[in-house]
């Protein structure tokens, strides 16, 4: 079924899948134009060392959590999200819950500490908290491996999008992101991105939300079906079976305790002025989540009576895209499409580029000494080995494949942070034995997933974080106990400056 | 930032730094430190940290103990599929719409308590 969508010479019925190539141009124009010139905006009022770094202590929470919303909502959410209710109906909306409710565990354990310990990236925490430069080592590859992990879909995604509004071939999606990515990241740096990246987010609504009124406002007026009278929610076009339950926990587990480990979600809150704040700002990013998932979700419930025939097609997840034109038609559908499309490309845009952003720094500093060449060096191998992994593998359903990086996330990074901000005990050893065992353990899962294929006799393996997850907090502790001789004199201090607020 | 500045910033390269220490700086009060680094203080903070943590804990499985409650009674009650709402079914409202004000409800009672645990140690510490 997934080999029809992509994959270099897929055949695909055209009729089906097509826009107007001049929407899919016009739409990529308009983006490319808008970062531009928000970025020169951005730029101009960021000249100092001080801006650099800082420059959103300056910035209000509002402004701070649209940035964060810009760069988290992804190829998976835009469009993810309502093919997978395409295709499965109500069990699909656990991945908005999950991916929104993240950062209610993000807020509750993490947000506050986190922005107090004063780390601007996962590896620098570990460094900091352990005392332990092969710990730094070993966050930093799996990072790095994370990072990459989540490009990849969003490529994919990038693929799908090119090639039904513009007809060009798979692989120019891709390379058209890595590159304005690229472009971006190794001329301007972060300097302006935060402007940018909060315009996406504003952007990537309306792109949602105006196209939604329309189609409501045409549907009531024409007396066609909303909800077909409730069909539009039991009809089954899932080609596979339905979820178990423990898959279903598994999955949310993934998502929840996933979203605090990923590495762009975390340089964002280091922008913020105190710990307070952080947390004042994740509460504006739930609400921006919670608004923006009810869209997807409009327009899958909507796809599953007007565009049904995509589940078949293995394209489901052009859903979003095409909705807007088969349901006005005309000039009005040309434009929404046009404005949809303009919101897909933010998505993949604000994303990689802020996973870009984040990695780059991260293998800066780790192998060219944190040098300006090392940084552009890295942005492009940060972004060079995804597309080649994208443009060398067929997409999954995009919310699918987000959702193993979340697992693989929740079993390495999470444990480490939530055990290294709240329990003194840890140690070097016990944080390494414990991400490695997660590593292991969820992405053998994974690998192994991707070999057996995803039935339902194989829940453990394609939905492992629930097993995965306490695995590798149990290791960690267990090793950690063990060890209990090498916990880091500065441990003390180091919790204290993490919990204690700033003062008035 | 102390020093004098010329009218147009100049700009200027920047480094990331090597390690989080550099990163973090010293900002921190002396009068901080010490209650730290005290006894006392250091008692303080342990409390902080430990009453920081059971709200977590008991906000994080309130929330969870909702959320994973939906998929297991729907599981045990598959009749709850057909009551519908305006064509609606149910399971899609409660996971469509439902759990988004709970989330954000869960979210302000964190903020609120965890800001006031935050307060009762700053009082204690200025009060020392």
């Amino acid at each position: 079924m997934t080999d029809l969508m992509t994959g270099p010479g897929a055949v695909l019925d055209d009729d089906l899948l097509r826009l107007s190539p001049a929407i899919g141009y016009t739409a990529l124009v308009l983006v490319a134009l808008s970062t531009v010139l928000i970025g020169i905006y951005g730029l101009r009022i960021s000249r100092t060392t001080g801006d650099f770094y800082v420059a959103s202590r300056t910035v209000r929470p509002w402004w701070n959590a649209s940035a964060i919303g810009g760069e988290y909502l992804s190829a998976a959410s835009f469009l993810g999200v309502a093919g997978l209710i395409l295709i499965s109906g109500v069990d699909a909306l656990w991945f908005p819950i999950g991916y929104t409710a993240g950062y209610l565990m993000l807020l509750l354990f993490v947000a506050a500490p986190l922005r107090r310990s004063g780390a601007y990236t996962i590896p620098d925490f570990a460094q900091a908290r352990l005392d332990s430069l092969l710990v730094r080592r070993v966050t930093s590859l799996l990072v790095i491996l994370i990072g990459w992990l989540y490009i990849v879909p969003q490529l994919h995604g990038a693929a799908l999008t090119v090639r039904v509004t513009t007809g060009l071939p798979p692989w120019a999606g891709p390379l058209a992101v890595v590159v304005v990515v690229c472009l971006s990241v190794v001329t301007g740096g972060m300097r302006s991105i935060t402007f940018v990246q909060a315009f996406q987010y504003w952007l990537k609504l309306t792109a949602l939300a105006v196209p939604v009124a329309f189609m409501l406002f045409r549907l009531g007026d024409a007396g066609l079906p909303v909800t077909a009278g409730g069909s539009a929610f039991t009809a089954d076009l899932d080609t596979t079976a339905d979820a178990s339950l423990y898959g279903t926990i598994s999955l949310v587990i993934a998502l929840l305790f996933g979203t605090l480990g990923l590495p762009h979600v975390l340089v964002r809150f280091y922008t913020n002025p105190d710990g307070a704040s952080a947390r004042r700002t994740t509460l504006i990013v739930l609400g921006l989540l919670s608004v923006f998932y009810l869209f997807p979700t409009v327009y899958g419930i909507l796809g599953r009576i007007h565009t049904p025939e995509l589940a078949a097609a293995g394209a489901a997840d052009a859903t979003v895209l095409l909705l807007p034109g088969r349901i006005l038609g005309g000039v009005t559908g040309d434009l929404l499409s046009a404005l949809v499309t303009a919101g897909a490309f933010a998505a993949f845009l604000s994303t990689t580029s802020g996973l870009v952003v984040s990695l780059a720094g991260v293998v800066s500093q780790e192998f060219f000494q944190g040098s300006v060449r090392g940084f552009r060096t890295a942005a492009l191998l940060s972004a060079a080995v995804p597309l080649g992994i994208a443009l060398l593998t067929d997409s999954l359903a995009l919310a699918g494949s987000v959702g193993s990086v979340f697992a693989f996330t929740a079993s390495t990074i999470c444990p480490l942070l939530l055990l290294g901000i709240w329990w003194r005990g840890l140690t070097d050893a016990g944080a390494i034995a414990g991400m490695l065992t997660g590593a292991v353990s969820c992405g053998g899962a994974i690998a192994a997933t991707a070999v057996v294929g995803a039935g339902d006799r194989w829940v453990l393996l394609s939905q492992p974080a629930l097993w995965t997850v306490p695995t590798a907090f149990l290791t960690m502790v267990l090793v950690s106990r063990a060890t209990a001789g090498r916990r880091p004199a500065s441990t003390s201090r180091v919790l204290a400056r993490l919990h204690t607020p700033e003062p008035r | 930032m102390t020093e004098e500045q010329p009218v147009v910033p100049r700009r200027v390269r920047v480094t990331a730094p090597r390690t989080a220490a550099r990163a973090t700086g010293a900002s921190f009060p002396v009068a901080r430190e010490m209650a730290e680094q005290s006894e006392v203080g250091q008692l303080f903070v342990a409390s902080l940290i430990r009453s920081q943590l059971r709200l977590a804990l008991v906000v994080a499985a309130g929330f969870l103990v909702i959320l994973i409650g939906i998929p297991v009674l729907l599981a045990l009650f598959p009749a709850i599929d057909g009551v519908t709402v305006l064509t609606v079914p149910v399971p899609w409202l409660l996971l469509g719409l439902g759990i988004y004000p709970l989330v954000i409800g869960c979210a302000v009672l964190y903020v609120r308590s965890a800001t006031r645990n935050e307060r009762r140690f700053q009082d204690l510490v200025d009060d020392d």
